[in-house]
């Protein structure tokens, strides 16, 4: 079988979500010494952006998304580990939460899943979470990127307030910051001094890549 | 080339030329009509929205004779939301008197049905005043959010942390003993209040919690018709589609997550609905002419298809309408007109 054919069936394995398959192709992609990075990037990881892109359009649902989720979790270790020793590393870690005064948690659930599904340790905060405790945490946890999602108008001034605080703390080199939540533009991002926008999960994925230099 | 300014999806100011406004209407209804697999605006529709976005004035209005009902949900909320310290009865008063509407929603500050139910005796007398000061329809409304039955909120163990644990039967199930809690819920509620004299019963915002909330809606108003056979039901969504936030739902044997508007109505009708409230999210990021063609392509199929009323959603991020707390009048008289002009819906 062709390489790319066998990208081509690693894809459709996490958009039927079948571990058994998924698990079969790495393994005979690994014994025949193709790249297993460029398998990921190339076959598995297109299924899970598809998968994604099928959910914004009401194609599929919500646990189809975390099944196959799973299939790529499993999948993300077994060619983790055929990696050589000093290139096993994660693809980040991500600090996600939505903003105080918010309860809209339903995009950051899935910006948290799909991340999770494209090899970053994801720390889900919950929502209705203050500055406070989104700087405490990132810090706890020694996070690459702070997540934050806003739905309200009246709540993206939070997003605002992190950047503002991580600054006068001396920690704004320290983390990179991404923002999200339907209200919420590149323009905002540009304002305010995130250093990413996503408009939905594949776009937070892709965003988070970029900004740990991995795209 | 002549610039023609516009808005963005958040109220910023953009300016386009002739074949950008063009390209950005052109694109904004395919996107609809391919997500939602109906068809595009025709030619002469799409001239007609390219001409209300070149119109020179500031503020346009429908023609004479095409003027349409002007309901407002959450009206006792919104004065009050930007600010304006008034009771609830004089909010309405606002409304009817200086604001021309014709249907008015009375609710609660929390506005869901869960935190209605114990406090529904304070409710009633309130809705009784309300009634003896206004004359036109007034309905008693609030969300179904079924975000509310789960811990730590509710009984219902959180799907949202389920899925993260990959359980997805028990999240699933945990999701369908709160669709039971919230139909006891609006039933009792959208009873109560009907028969302490409300007009209607308004189900706001449904869907919010995915193909659940549609579930719990659509069982609620079958019940509620039955016992009152007259009661006007009105239910207004939450989004262009039905998450699948279960995915395993269905109603009437027809599969809820994924539905969008022209097929939400079929099965609106079928469990009683009487005005039914569809709605297209705006991309923030996007122009309004992108996001009014798309909002105009979605209403227009969902009122082809529909025999009962249609007053759909255009406020602040709904309708192809900017999502800012005062959507400016430019837009707003543009994107209505389109909405009413093209579609022929029977209110907003
Ligand atoms: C569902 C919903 C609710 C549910 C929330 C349930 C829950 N557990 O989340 C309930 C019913 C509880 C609710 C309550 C309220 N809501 Co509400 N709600 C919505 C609704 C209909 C959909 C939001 C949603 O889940 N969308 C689906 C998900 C998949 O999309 P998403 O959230 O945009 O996320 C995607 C992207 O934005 C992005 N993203 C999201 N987060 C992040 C984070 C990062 C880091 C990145 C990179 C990307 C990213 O990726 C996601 C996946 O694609 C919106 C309408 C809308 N157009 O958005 C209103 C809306 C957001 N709500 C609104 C309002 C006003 C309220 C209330 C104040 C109403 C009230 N009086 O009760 C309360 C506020 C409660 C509070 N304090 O937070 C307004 C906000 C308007 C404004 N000017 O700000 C909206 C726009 C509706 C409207 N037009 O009035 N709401």
């Amino acid at each position: 079988m062709g390489k790319e054919e066998l990208f081509k069936q690693a894809m459709d394995a996490i958009i039927s979500s079948d571990l058994k398959k998924a698990e079969e192709i790495a393994k005979k992609a690994i014994g025949e010494g193709i790249d297993p990075m460029e398998l990921m990037s190339r076959g598995f990881r297109v299924g899970i952006t598809r998968i994604g892109d099928l959910f914004e359009r009401g194609e599929m649902f919500l646990p189809e998304l975390i099944r196959s989720a799973e299939v790529m979790k499993s999948v993300s270790e077994l060619i983790i580990s055929a990696l050589p020793e000093e290139s096993r590393e994660k693809s980040g870690v991500v600090l996600i939460g939505t903003v105080q005064g918010d309860i809209h948690d339903i995009g950051k659930i899935l910006v948290a899943s799909l991340l999770k599904a494209n090899g970053f340790e994801v720390h889900d905060v919950g929502h209705d979470v203050s500055v406070e405790t989104f700087i405490e945490k990132a810090q706890e946890l020694n996070v690459d990127i702070i997540g934050s999602s806003a739905l309200l108008t009246t709540t993206m001034k939070y997003q605002k307030d992190l950047e503002g605080e991580l600054k006068r703390r001396d920690l704004r080199d320290r983390f990179k910051t991404m923002v999200g939540g339907a209200p919420v533009t590149q323009r905002w991002a540009d304002r305010i001094g995130a250093d990413a926008y996503g408009e939905d999960a594949t776009d937070a994925v892709r965003r988070a890549f970029e900004l740990l230099g991995k795209s | 080339m002549k610039k023609y300014r516009t808005r963005k999806g958040d109220g910023s100011f953009i300016e386009l030329n002739e074949n950008e406004l063009k390209a950005e209407l052109e694109q904004g209804t395919s996107d609809a009509a391919d997500r939602g697999k109906i068809s595009p605006l025709s030619k002469e529709e799409l001239q007609y929205l390219f001409e209300l976005f070149t119109y020179p004035s500031k503020f346009i209005s429908v023609e004479m004779g095409n003027e349409v009902i002007l309901s407002y949900d959450a009206a006792t909320l919104k004065v009050r939301r930007v600010g304006v310290s008034t009771h609830r009865i004089q909010s309405l008063q606002v409304y009817e008197k200086l604001l021309g509407a014709d249907m008015l929603e009375f609710d609660h500050v929390d506005y869901s049905i869960k935190p209605v139910k114990p406090i529904i005796t304070f409710e009633q007398p309130e809705l009784e005043q309300a009634l003896l000061v206004t004359t036109l329809p007034l309905y008693y409304g609030a969300q179904p959010n079924l975000g509310l039955y789960n811990q730590p909120d509710g009984p219902c163990p959180n799907p949202g942390e389920l899925y993260a644990a990959g359980k997805i039967s028990e999240a699933q199930d945990s999701q369908e003993k709160a669709v039971e809690y919230a139909v006891s819920d609006m039933v009792q509620v959208g009873s109560e209040m009907y028969e302490s004299g409300a007009d209607g019963i308004n189900f706001d915002t449904t869907g919010a919690a995915g193909d659940t909330d549609f579930l719990a809606t659509l069982k609620a108003v079958e019940i509620l018709r039955k016992k009152f056979p007259d009661m006007c039901i009105e239910v207004g969504m939450a989004g262009e589609f039905i998450l699948g936030m279960h995915g395993g739902l269905s109603y009437d044997d027809v599969r809820l997550a994924g539905l969008y508007p022209h097929k939400q109505i079929e099965l609106a009708q079928k469990a009683g609905v009487s005005i039914f409230g569809p709605v297209c999210n705006t991309k923030t990021d996007r122009s309004i002419p992108w996001n009014s063609a798309r909002a105009v392509t979605y209403i227009k199929e969902c009122v082809k298809n529909s025999k009962i009323p249609i007053h759909a959603n255009m406020g602040m991020g709904v309708g192809g309408l900017p999502m800012v707390d005062h959507p400016p009048t430019d837009v707003v008289s543009r994107a209505s007109k389109a909405m009413v002009e093209i579609t022929r819906l029977d209110g907003l």
